[in-house]
């Protein structure tokens, strides 16, 4: 299975004006990785956005994207001001929304300046390879699903090394809700601001949710356990380059209710804080069927 | 205006099943309508559509300064009504223009995994003093008609800890602040409309949070601020008739916008009941 490119799946073909298509890679299992809509929703709101920079985005997950079908992307120019632009994009398939997206853009201007210092972690050099982890801890297990071996072993787009990473597969120690990975791009993204934005929002949904599991002893692979992203919010502080390494740091103030809540902030190396993430995510046990 | 009187003007007209009308109270009128209130009322537009369940998130876009004088038109668009989940989009509309949008979700109450962070030390709210006698004593000087405003009834109780800064002389902090607050007279039985006043309150405040600490602030001369966004989680139902702390800090600030998180917890347990999220325009006008 060849890595994923993400700056070629990811891109849109124009219908109309404000009206785009997208679709998913071949190698997707049952339903559609939200980055990849959050991603392409950007990269729609972008097409119709001349010479400014996304500094935020807020989304919600609706229903369950189906990968055997090109979703559509519905852009809606809400304004066209002096300094901000605003775009609404709805993603739909088979006639039904199944994601939606507002989004600000602002030509870059220099002003105040403050930032929250980066956590102290170990290096990304002194980390091992996570996707090499889990094939590792994989291949040791024999009660794991061909299909979710196939899965979680594909090649992927981002390389991600966790400082405090946690076994998927055993289960059973309950972490403090929070966690550190650091993550880049793994094939070059070239020059492009927009590009950079766009992929860092497709792997900023990774990793969140698991952050609020941890306490819980629950994980992807738990029978009976359900989890899905809600909604996903995305500050872009800074100009990004996503072919270097980031630290991405979360924690879960929250769980409520079946839903837990995290938030994440993204550093470069030299400790520039060039981005703030906020999730909400379902986790919960089904209830047994009567 | 005080708490009964913001509850009323709230109400919305429904012009048609996802069509709603809303006007700004007379007192209020400004230039521009404060940023609260719009949240308030798409909240509840979009409450008069679900039935049964409960807000746990909503994201929201300041487009354009809201017109305090005519009505706004609240369009709300059913995004879905699924099995656990109820999905909704409002757009506020004046003069033909969208002036403001939110997304919000609903849940059927249920009950699993549980966590918080620990609510942060504060002072005991009896000790902190009232931000309008604060600022009473910083206008002491001021002419009447400023002293006047003071005098209105209003309808949500702020105490800021360490004193609420004075608008004309804002010396540099830290970018972090904690105000106890809650609604001041009763809100009623209803649990939708403690989120609504929760919802009204939360504007308050946060945006200054990132001005702290470059000794300026939303009346230095020059100066422009202007709430853009605002995202809100409800991870808990909870009495906004009681104290709670809100506590809140600005990661960063670049651009010529400044990001701030709030977190609400409740007096009396400690409970996180909501989290919030706002950026916030601030920057030095151009000299033209």
């Amino acid at each position: 299975m060849e890595t994923e490119n993400l700056t070629e799946t990811l891109q849109l073909e124009r219908l109309e004006v404000n009206l785009f298509r997208g679709i998913t890679p071949d190698n997707s299992p049952g339903r559609i990785f939200g980055g990849q809509v959050i991603a392409q929703s950007l990269l729609a709101a972008y097409e119709t956005v001349e010479e400014r920079l996304c500094h935020s985005l807020h989304c919600y997950f609706i229903r369950p994207g189906d990968p055997t079908v090109p979703i559509i992307f519905d852009v809606d120019r809400s304004r066209d001001g002096g300094s901000f632009t605003t775009r609404r994009v709805v993603a739909i398939q088979h006639g039904q929304q199944i994601f939606n997206l507002a989004a600000s853009f602002m030509e870059e201007q220099d002003g105040f300046e403050h930032q929250a210092e980066m956590p102290t972690t170990k290096s990304w050099t002194e980390l091992p390879d996570q996707a090499e982890a889990q094939r590792e801890a994989m291949a040791k297990m024999k009660d794991l699903p061909e299909e979710a071996k196939k899965w979680m072993g594909r090649p992927r787009p981002i390389e991600m090394r966790s400082a405090d990473a946690r076994s998927y597969f055993q289960g059973g120690q309950a972490a403090d809700p929070a966690s550190q990975v650091w993550f880049r791009s793994r094939d070059p993204i070239g020059d492009d601001q927009h590009m950079h934005q766009v992929i860092l929002a497709y792997a900023s949904d990774m990793n969140l949710l698991s952050t609020a599991m941890r306490p819980h002893k629950v994980h992807w692979q738990t029978p009976g356990f359900q989890s899905a992203s809600l909604d996903h919010a995305m500050w872009f502080h800074k100009p990004v380059n996503f072919n270097n390494w980031h630290l991405y740091s979360q924690d879960s103030p929250s769980a409520s209710g079946g839903r837990g809540f995290i938030r994440g902030s993204i550093f470069a190396e030299d400790g520039t804080l060039v981005a703030s993430v906020a999730q909400e995510g379902l986790m919960r046990m089904k209830k047994p069927k009567s | 205006m005080d708490t009964q009187t913001l509850v009323e003007t709230l109400q919305l007209e429904r012009l048609e099943v996802n069509l709603f009308r809303g006007t700004t109270p007379d007192e209020e009128a400004r230039s521009r309508i404060y940023g609260g209130q719009v949240i308030a009322q798409s909240l509840l537009a979009a409450y008069a559509t679900v039935e049964a369940r409960v807000c746990h998130s909503l994201h929201c876009y300041f487009i354009r300064p809201g017109d305090p004088n005519i009505p706004i038109i609240f369009e709300v668009d059913r995004s879905r009504d699924g099995g656990s989940f109820t999905t909704r989009r409002v757009i506020a509309v004046q003069h033909g223009q969208q002036i403001f949008n939110l997304a919000a979700s609903f849940q059927v109450e249920a009950k699993g995994f549980e966590h918080q962070s620990d609510r942060p030390p504060a002072p005991h709210w009896d000790e902190v003093e009232d931000d309008i006698v604060v600022q009473r004593r910083q206008l002491k000087d001021a002419p009447a008609h400023m002293r006047e405003w003071l005098d209105r009834p209003q309808p949500i109780e702020m105490r800021s800890v360490g004193g609420r800064i004075d608008g004309g002389r804002p010396e540099p902090r830290p970018p972090l602040q904690q105000v106890w607050f809650r609604a001041k007279d009763p809100i009623g039985d209803d649990p939708h409309m403690h989120q609504v006043i929760l919802a009204y309150a939360s504007d308050m405040s946060l945006l200054g949070t990132s001005i702290r600490p470059h000794g300026v602030n939303w009346q230095t001369p020059g100066v422009q601020t202007a709430s853009l966004d605002h995202a809100m989680w409800f991870h808990q139902p909870t009495d906004f008739n009681e104290w709670h702390l809100y506590h809140q800090e600005s990661p960063s600030a670049s651009g010529g916008r400044g990001f701030n998180l709030g977190y609400i917890y409740r007096a009396s347990d400690g409970a996180l009941v909501a989290t919030c999220a706002q950026e916030g325009l601030m920057r030095m006008r151009k000299p033209k």
